[in-house]
């Protein structure tokens, strides 16, 4: 537990140092709210049209800034150090934990310019809010399974893109229709089974995304 | 290759080889290291001699054979020190070396590193604004820092100058007293070093 912990307070100092996944994440958030307030000027789209730009902005933001987490380390040499220093496993928990937690800053800023700038009307607070963290711990553990899987190939950055189509992909259609049903668009029966999936992959990729890192990182 | 010299052993490399591709870049490379002994690895450019210290730590897979390392967590067993090897540049030196203390599970001494290999008024530094002489004086900080059994060693002196080349000096001394060290080098004066040693001629 207590490397989980420097994993992550690592990747959190780094961060605050470089700022790139929170600026990369932030502008990208802005940027795409601005676009939907300026496409939707007088008019008032629907459920779930804002459901889907939510989701596909939440994807974006996530693709954009979370791999980087694990590739980094690869491109600027410094996972050789990271394996000798340490074991695998709390290396992919802690730096999992990291993109939840930057995932989940970034969900929440977004979900709010929306509903300030893009006049997104919710009907359902605590299944919006529900839906938020999970689709955010779907997305974030879905892109640590891709970086986990891509570092060290010779053509990462292409490799983690397509992983993550498969992997994100289910994360997408499940989180559009939690959303929906937060802004009364769907049942409240159908959008807490999308959250409960969007949980049940959450978890499932923190529990076995170390299974994996300790195989794909092997150190002999 | 040759390699002259048997001792009681630390590390064993069985018919080790590797290939990158359909290329080998060396084959059936076998030898035992133990306590106290200091083996060079001599070769050319492109010899394979980085190559096998990164299969000795680990971090490579060999093609054919094996390594034989002491029983234990290996971060905690093995130190490495290769050209390859970067560091964090938005963390300080101190931060690395706390970070490593808390993930091997050993105690930090930070100061007492820092000091030895003469990084004290450097500590609180971002490691992106070191010289090449002082991250390669932090990864040798970072590789004993375990108090390892094993140290690897690729070209250590290669950056550094004469006050960093007396500290490698006192390092291996004090290693040989608690495991061994293989060194590869293109130096001749690392050579004073040897006890053993092993020319892969790829």
């Amino acid at each position: 537990m207590a490397e989980i912990w420097t994993v992550f307070r690592k990747e959190w100092r780094g961060e605050m140092r470089s700022r790139h996944g929170i600026f990369t994440a932030g502008l990208f958030s802005l940027l795409a709210v601005v676009a939907i307030a300026f496409a939707s000027y007088g008019q008032k789209p629907s459920g779930t049209i804002l459901a889907g730009m939510l989701c596909i902005t939440l994807l974006f933001a996530s693709v954009m800034a979370l791999p980087r987490t694990f590739l980094v380390e690869d491109e600027q040499g410094t996972f050789d150090l990271l394996r000798l220093i340490s074991e695998p496993q709390p290396v992919f928990v802690g730096k999992t934990l990291y993109n939840l937690t930057q995932m989940l800053v970034t969900g929440f800023v977004l979900a709010i310019l929306l509903i300030g700038f893009a006049g997104l009307q919710v009907t359902v607070v605590w299944l919006y809010i529900l839906a938020l963290v999970a689709e955010c711990m779907a997305l974030a553990g879905a892109v640590s399974l891709c970086g986990a899987l891509a570092i060290g190939a010779a053509n990462r950055w292409i490799l983690a893109a397509v992983l993550s189509v498969p992997l994100l992909l289910p994360q997408v259609a499940m989180g559009v229709g939690a959303f929906r049903a937060a802004l009364g668009e769907g049942t409240i029966a159908g959008g807490t089974q999308n959250v409960l999936g969007l949980l049940g992959f959450g978890v499932a990729a923190l529990a076995l995304g170390p299974v994996l890192a300790a195989s794909v990182w092997k150190t002999e | 290759m040759s390699l002259t010299g048997i001792i009681s052993v630390v590390l064993t490399a069985s018919n080790l080889g590797r290939k990158f591709g359909s290329r080998w870049v060396f084959r059936h490379v076998a030898f035992e290291v133990g306590l106290g002994d200091v083996l060079v690895v001599l070769g050319r450019n492109g010899s394979g001699k980085s190559t096998l210290l990164r299969l000795l730590s680990g971090l490579l897979s060999p093609s054919e054979g094996s390594v034989g390392r002491p029983r234990g967590a290996h971060h905690r067993v093995l130190g490495y020190v290769g050209l390859d090897l970067a560091l964090y540049p938005n963390l300080t030196a101190r931060e690395h070396l706390e970070i490593a203390s808390e993930l091997r599970g050993v105690p930090p001494r930070a100061e007492t590193l820092l000091e030895r290999v003469g990084l004290s008024a450097a500590a609180d530094r971002l490691t992106g604004e070191y010289s090449t002489g002082m991250r390669a004086r932090l990864k040798l900080a970072l590789a004993i820092q375990p108090e390892p059994a094993i140290l690897l060693l690729d070209e250590p002196t290669a950056s550094l100058d004469d006050a960093g080349r007396e500290i490698v000096r006192s390092v291996i001394d004090e290693q040989t007293g608690r495991g061994c060290v293989i060194i590869a080098t293109n130096d001749a004066h690392d050579r004073r070093y040897a006890t053993h040693e092993l020319t892969i001629d790829g």
